[in-house]
């Protein structure tokens, strides 16, 4: 095993402590099922350089910047993205339900929420623009 | 004095127990312990925890749907002292205490009992089907030839008494 290979083979192994700290914190489900309901400030960035891809390719699901179009339609057709899409189809957790649950309450069902894909989503923004 | 619920697990976090995290959105969430915590540094669900109240009252495994679970609620009134409203309030927790644990453990009995029905069946079907361990087949063969002999004999010496 050669020196860059030992190092690949060794990248993710830092302890969870590390990992988890609220430094490294991405965004929670909850907050992307606020985002779904105002996409185009999200989908539509003003040009950021700081940001990969001058954030003009953002997956709103995954709350994540890619570096081009390509990267990002990629990205739609991983495994981990429809397992996000898959998520958010059911209402986030809150600390109501678990109030309720503690006795706080009757039981609630979580309702079921509607995700449009995000490719879909940049078609109907685009026919929006071009109305106008 | 408020006992809070914890965000993960909804136990009851008393003042100076647990841990808080605000969210850089201002938004509020409160631990009972680390374990809770870390559960949710993990982006996990508590609702696919099997430990957590919310999971069991997803699943069904707790009474769920009640009036008795009405009562308690975080009421943000403050409520001029009354000996005599107190002494009520008190007397009221123990009886509305006392009907949801009574209501409580009589769904849970009955949800248990569908088991034992269900298991009560598995095991007679299983007899039926696997008898022959324990019994041939041939056994009821060799009796019934047995017995029609007996028969024969008895019918034999009745003759011969005629």
């Amino acid at each position: 095993m050669g020196r860059y290979r030992r190092k690949k083979m060794h990248k993710g192994d830092k302890p969870l402590k590390e990992k988890y700290r609220t430094k490294r914190r991405t965004r929670d489900l909850d907050l992307i099922h606020d985002d779904m309901k105002v996409p185009s400030s999200l989908l539509k960035q003003q040009v950021d350089l700081d940001k990969p891809g001058a954030a003009q390719f953002y997956c709103l699901h995954c709350a994540k910047y890619f570096i081009d179009n390509k990267a990002l339609t990629g990205h739609f057709r991983t495994k981990p993205h429809k397992r996000r899409l898959k998520a958010l189809e059911v209402e986030p957790y809150s600390q109501a339900e678990a109030n309720r649950a503690a006795g706080m309450g009757s039981y609630v069902a979580p309702k079921q929420v509607s995700v449009i894909p995000q490719e879909k989503m940049i078609v109907a923004g685009n026919e929006d623009t071009s109305m106008k | 004095m408020r006992v809070e619920k914890c965000f993960v697990c909804s136990a009851p976090i008393y003042p100076g127990h647990g841990m808080a995290f605000v969210r850089n959105d201002s938004r509020m969430f409160r631990f009972c312990r680390s374990k809770c915590h870390k559960f949710f540094q993990k982006k996990r669900n508590p609702r696919k925890a099997k430990w957590t109240k919310a999971f069991r009252k997803a699943a069904g495994k707790e009474l769920r749907v009640d009036p008795a679970l009405e009562f308690e609620k975080n009421r943000n009134e403050p409520v001029k002292y009354s000996k005599e409203l107190w002494d009520n309030t008190v007397k009221a927790i123990k009886k509305i205490e006392e009907i949801r644990t009574r209501r409580q453990d009589h769904y849970i009995a009955s949800r248990l009992k569908k088991g034992k029905e269900i298991r009560k069946l598995a095991d007679t079907v299983e007899v039926e089907k696997s008898i022959h361990l324990i019994r041939p087949p041939a056994a009821a063969l060799k009796q019934k030839k047995q017995m029609v002999e007996v028969v024969m004999e008895r019918d034999v010496d009745s003759m011969d008494v005629n």
